[in-house]
């Protein structure tokens, strides 16, 4: 099992990469963090154990014999600029070691990081001091906030970790506060907050350095749902506004498709699969990720694209026209409407036609066998 | 307890008996084993009947044997001589020892002038406008009061030369403590070398620290000021390093992801965080100074601890009282100014006060400014001390009531029989067994007591500890003496406890027993030691029963604090499930209560022991005897030999007591 979805997690890479050319702003766009055959174990001479024969044995064989526990095996992505990349896993699966290893809040093991091709592991302490307050700030989880300031302190502080002056500070933490929408609050301390209102503070804290890349460590997951929902909502528009790039680590599956453009799916610390949301919901890697989306609504993930026949030959001029993004729920809703199959429209072109067979196919799953063709299909 | 310890055992002995089924002896033996506490008694149980008789065989079985003493008087009395002869011309008195007590009489000499500067009136200002400002308007008024006493008791000025030897002693602890915490909070190899001394320092009664500075600096406020110090430093440095150490892990990650430097870090971040701890940490170093300095009266400290010894020696209770209560005062404005601010709620109003904008600062300078020039104007209009007129002569009247206690209530009391007789009954039927059971013990049975006891409650580098000490106060030839104080000890631990549980379960029980308790607790637990001297003096007299008293009084507001908080802390959960299925409420005590607040519980224990253990040895100021003596005749007669032999016997029995009843190393972290 673990041989196997190492090899799915290197292959995966290429694969996705091909698999994006109609998007091709994101998929051409340079990468701003890559990393290459990223390692982090914890315990004694861990250093020892990537690329060793200790690295092919499980993680119960391994803390046996060497005492290691392996958080980060052997990952390689690139997160490109202007994209959501989400890391996603269940608990224990290394995904919040990952993103720290980024700004090497955890010191990795072995691998390269490197942000806008300038190598992390080999920054020296002031190198990697300016990596973290001026190109990546992160958001944690449990919002790390100081508790004997102000709100509006609390936002100014990396600024004034930076040395900013105190009047600039403030005004630009008082731009920032107002941007997260807690404006009349700057002088509550955190405890006076509700939690939703102090991972805003993590973020206006984070936003206020300007920074290249905003990482976030699961920060919604202590929220309560409609709350998570409210700030969910709050990144989208902050990407929709700034476009900034984004890395967000998550364990909740429909947190990840609805914020990433590109979900890497972490398990025992290995890359099982990367892709689109898309992808991962259409073209499951494995019997674990296939299980792991399973009750995902597929015909909201879905696109027409993946449920699309070729046309024949009296379809291509009649009936109703959609982009080859609606989605499923989308395009049900037009077929049942008009009662006719639609046709998919790409650049003034055809490209395929959806009926209700088709559309009830890709809801039931039933288009599973056919997906690496609906893959080849849009590459070609 | 032992049985809760091996609870968990208990239950993998049967399946020991399934494998084989062999002799019933066999079975006993292997059942025993499965258990922990019984597997150390029958190692323990061995090396007794190994050991015991040999060591009887050749040494006897009475006292320490005299072929282990070794006997330290001569080389003690000689480096004391040669101290005292080579203190006006050796270089390390000349140029190190020296410089350390000119700056230290300089420093406390320079705060009693501006405090006399300031005049009364100007002292009392400065004292209610700061516990104003740092502790709220009530504080401040027990400020204003409590200065006010001291003058009208007619104890001004040596409430001032008290004050000027806290201020610097203080000064100087929190400085020390607060530099070994940083380094300790800061680095994890100092925090490991240097917990197990601070831990064992807090435990060592006050007097143990009297003879080694005497012994370099002579007699006089500088040893007083440097034995308080010695004494004070050890909370600030422990709660220190504890606070700096218990920050919060995602806030410091979080300050790391913006880029800030180790020094940003520190400044910014982990002490604004350890803010409650490093408060706490200058309020317990306050209260111990205030204890240490007064009781450092036997050492030349002048002021109000002065006033007091000089009273009970004469048994001048009247005296005594009139400088004692001024103690009582300070202490307790001492501890309100410097509670008031580490407690949450006004801390919260004064971050809250503190103001954003550049008017609002500039208002708050002006409002202290306006203080400031008001406390120096009334420095100006009054009188250096308080005047003689205003004060009220109370030694006369206390005198005279306590002759009216010693007329009537000495003896003949229906029913319970007078103080005094109580006084001679608890001697002659308590402590006279106990100390002539103690010092019949055979000596290498009396270290396999301790052995076992503080091996069962700890673990075994513990009761390694606890034997060396009570093996060194045999060598150091204080065998009968120290049984003798052990006696007293554990007689006035067990009255202790016993008060302590039966007040502890009502007050963990009911909200309003425990609602009027803590005002009580409050003031109790902030009173110096050698206060309690003084009540147990009128009603008891002197002996070894008023010194009893007086260590039961003193103990006895910590063992009611830590077992019913214990007792309370309960997990809820717990306390429902066993509700839910209809245990009583003494089943619930018995079954659910005791066990889960055994750590808590064995705390108070601990707690029990080095309070009583400090205040018996005090007693010898008031005819305890024993040690205590010891340390004190030896000051009186300059024979410092004497003094300080006694004094490190102290020291091995406090250590030896607090090994034996240590029960995790956890479990200390929350006193």
């Amino acid at each position: 099992m673990n041989g196997n979805s190492a090899g799915t997690g290197d292959t995966t890479e290429p694969m996705t990469e091909q698999a994006q050319p109609a998007e091709a702003d994101a998929a051409t766009a340079p990468a701003v963090f890559s990393v290459r055959n990223l390692w982090k174990v914890f315990g004694p001479k861990a250093d020892r154990v990537p690329g060793s024969e200790l690295a092919a044995l499980s993680p119960e064989e391994l803390r046996e014999q060497a005492g290691c526990t392996v958080a980060v095996r052997d990952v390689s992505f690139d997160v490109r600029q202007g994209e959501v990349f989400v890391v996603m896993g269940l608990s224990g699966s290394g995904k919040s070691t990952l993103v720290r290893c980024l700004t090497r809040l955890i010191e990795p093991t072995s691998g390269t990081i490197a942000i806008d091709g300038e190598d992390v592991c080999g920054m020296d302490k002031g190198a990697l001091r300016d990596l973290r307050r001026h190109r990546a700030a992160m958001v944690f989880q449990h919002f790390g906030l100081l508790p004997h300031r102000s709100v509006l302190d609390n936002v100014a502080y990396g600024l004034e970790i930076q040395g900013v002056g105190k009047a600039e500070r403030r005004a630009k933490a008082a731009e920032m506060v107002e941007k997260v929408g807690l404006a009349g609050l700057e002088d509550r301390r955190p405890g006076q907050l509700s939690g939703g209102q102090q991972q805003r503070v993590g973020l206006a804290r984070a936003l206020a350095a300007d920074p290249e890349v905003l990482l976030f460590d699961e920060p919604f997951s202590a929220l309560d749902p409609l709350i998570r929902r409210d700030m969910q909502e709050e990144v989208v528009r902050l990407h929709r506004d700034e476009g900034r790039t984004m890395v967000f680590i998550t364990h909740d599956l429909s947190e990840a498709l609805r914020l990433g453009d590109r979900i890497a799916l972490m398990r025992g610390g290995r890359v099982v699969q990367c892709g689109t949301p898309e992808e991962i919901v259409g073209s499951p890697a494995d019997d674990y990720v296939r299980d792991f989306v399973r009750d995902v609504p597929r015909e909201q993930v879905l696109t027409v694209r993946r449920a699309m026949r070729p046309a024949a030959a009296d379809e291509s001029e009649t009936g109703e026209t959609l982009a080859p993004t609606t989605t499923v729920a989308e395009a049900i809703e037009t077929v049942a409407r008009t009662g006719t199959p639609a046709r998919i429209v790409e650049g003034g072109r055809c490209v395929g036609v959806v009926d209700h067979r088709s559309l009830l196919d890709v809801v039931a799953g039933l288009d599973a066998g056919t997906a690496p063709d609906a893959g080849e299909r849009t590459a070609a | 307890m032992t049985v809760h310890t091996a609870s968990p055992q208990v239950k993998r002995a049967p399946q020991g008996r399934d494998a084989s089924a062999p002799h019933p002896a066999v079975l006993l033996l292997r059942t025993l084993w499965a258990r922990p506490a019984a597997r150390k008694l029958l190692v323990l149980a061995v090396a007794a009947a190994v050991l015991g008789p040999v060591a009887a065989a050749t040494h006897g079985s009475g006292t320490w044997p005299s072929a282990f003493t070794v006997d330290l008087t001569k080389p003690l009395t000689g480096a004391s001589d040669w101290i005292i002869d080579n203190r006006d011309s050796h270089w390390a008195f000349l140029y190190f020892f020296g410089h350390i007590s000119g700056a230290i009489i300089g420093a406390v000499h320079a705060v009693y002038t501006v405090l006399l500067a300031l005049g009364w009136a100007g002292v009392t200002a400065a004292a209610a406008l700061i516990a104003w400002r740092v502790a709220g308007v009530r504080v401040a008024v027990t400020a204003l009061a409590s200065f006010a006493a001291c003058g009208l008791l007619g104890m001004w000025v040596p409430t001032m030369r008290t004050l000027a030897l806290m201020i610097v002693a203080v000064a100087v602890s929190v400085a020390v403590g607060a530099l070994l915490g940083l380094a300790a909070g800061l680095s994890d190899r100092t925090f490991r070398a240097l917990r197990p001394v601070l831990d064992t320092m807090q435990a060592l009664p006050a007097f143990a620290y009297l003879l080694p500075v005497v012994l370099v600096f002579g007699i006089g406020v500088a040893p007083a000021v440097l034995a308080t110090v010695v004494y004070a430093a050890p909370p600030m440095a422990r709660l220190t390093a504890l606070g700096l150490r218990a920050t919060d892990k995602g806030v410091m990650e979080a300050v790391d992801s913006l880029g800030a430097t180790g020094r940003q870090r520190l400044l910014t971040a982990r002490l604004p965080l350890a803010r409650r701890e490093l408060l706490l940490g200058v309020n317990q170093t306050i209260m111990m100074a205030l204890s240490m300095a007064v009781i450092a009266s036997v050492i030349g400290a002048d002021g109000l601890g002065d006033r007091v010894y000089q009273a009970l020696s004469t048994v001048d209770v009247g005296s005594a009282l009139a400088a004692g209560i001024p103690i009582v005062l300070l202490a307790i404005v001492f501890d309100r100014i410097t509670a008031g601010s580490s407690t949450p709620r006004p801390a919260r109003k004064l971050w809250a006060t503190v103001p954003q904008g550049g008017t609002a600062r500039t208002r708050t300078a002006a409002t202290w400014a306006v203080a400031v020039l008001a406390v120096l104007g009334l420095a100006r209009l009054s009188s250096q001390s308080w005047p003689d007129t205003w004060t009220v002569a109370i030694a006369g009247p206390v005198n005279t009531a306590k002759d009216w206690i010693v007329d009537h209530l000495y003896t003949g009391l229906p029913g319970i029989g007078g103080t005094a007789d109580l006084a001679a009954h608890y001697t002659t039927w308590i402590l006279n067994p106990l100390r002539d059971g103690l010092q019949a013990l055979p000596w290498w049975g009396a270290l396999l007591i301790v052995a076992a006891l503080a091996w069962l409650i700890g673990t075994w580098r513990t009761a390694l500890t606890a034997v060396l000490s009570l093996a060194a106060i045999g060598v150091l030839g204080r065998w009968e003496l120290s049984m003798d104080t052990l006696s007293q000890v554990i007689a006035a631990v067990a009255v202790t406890l016993a008060l302590g549980f039966a007040i502890a379960v009502p007050a963990a029980r009911s909200p309003r027993v425990e609602r009027l308790l803590r005002p009580v607790l409050d003031v109790f637990q902030t009173m110096p030691q050698f206060v309690y001297l003084i009540p147990v003096v009128a009603l008891f007299g002197i002996g070894r029963a008023p010194a009893a008293a007086a260590a039961v009084v003193y103990a006895l507001p910590a063992v009611v604090r830590i077992a019913s908080e214990g007792l309370r802390r309960v997990n809820p959960g717990a306390m429902e499930s066993a509700r839910s299925l209809g245990a009583t409420s003494g089943q619930q005590l018995r079954q659910v209560q005791f066990p889960l607040a055994r750590p808590q519980l064995l705390l108070a224990v601990n707690q029990a022991v080095v309070l009583v253990l400090s205040v018996v040895i005090i007693g010898g100021l008031v005819g305890g005897g024993a040690l205590g003596y010891e340390v004190v005749f030896g000051l009186a007669q300059g024979d410092l030999a004497t003094g300080l032999t006694a004094g490190v016997a102290i020291a091995c029995l406090g250590l030896m007591l607090d090994r034996v009843t240590q029960p995790t190393k956890g479990a200390r972290d929350g006193a």
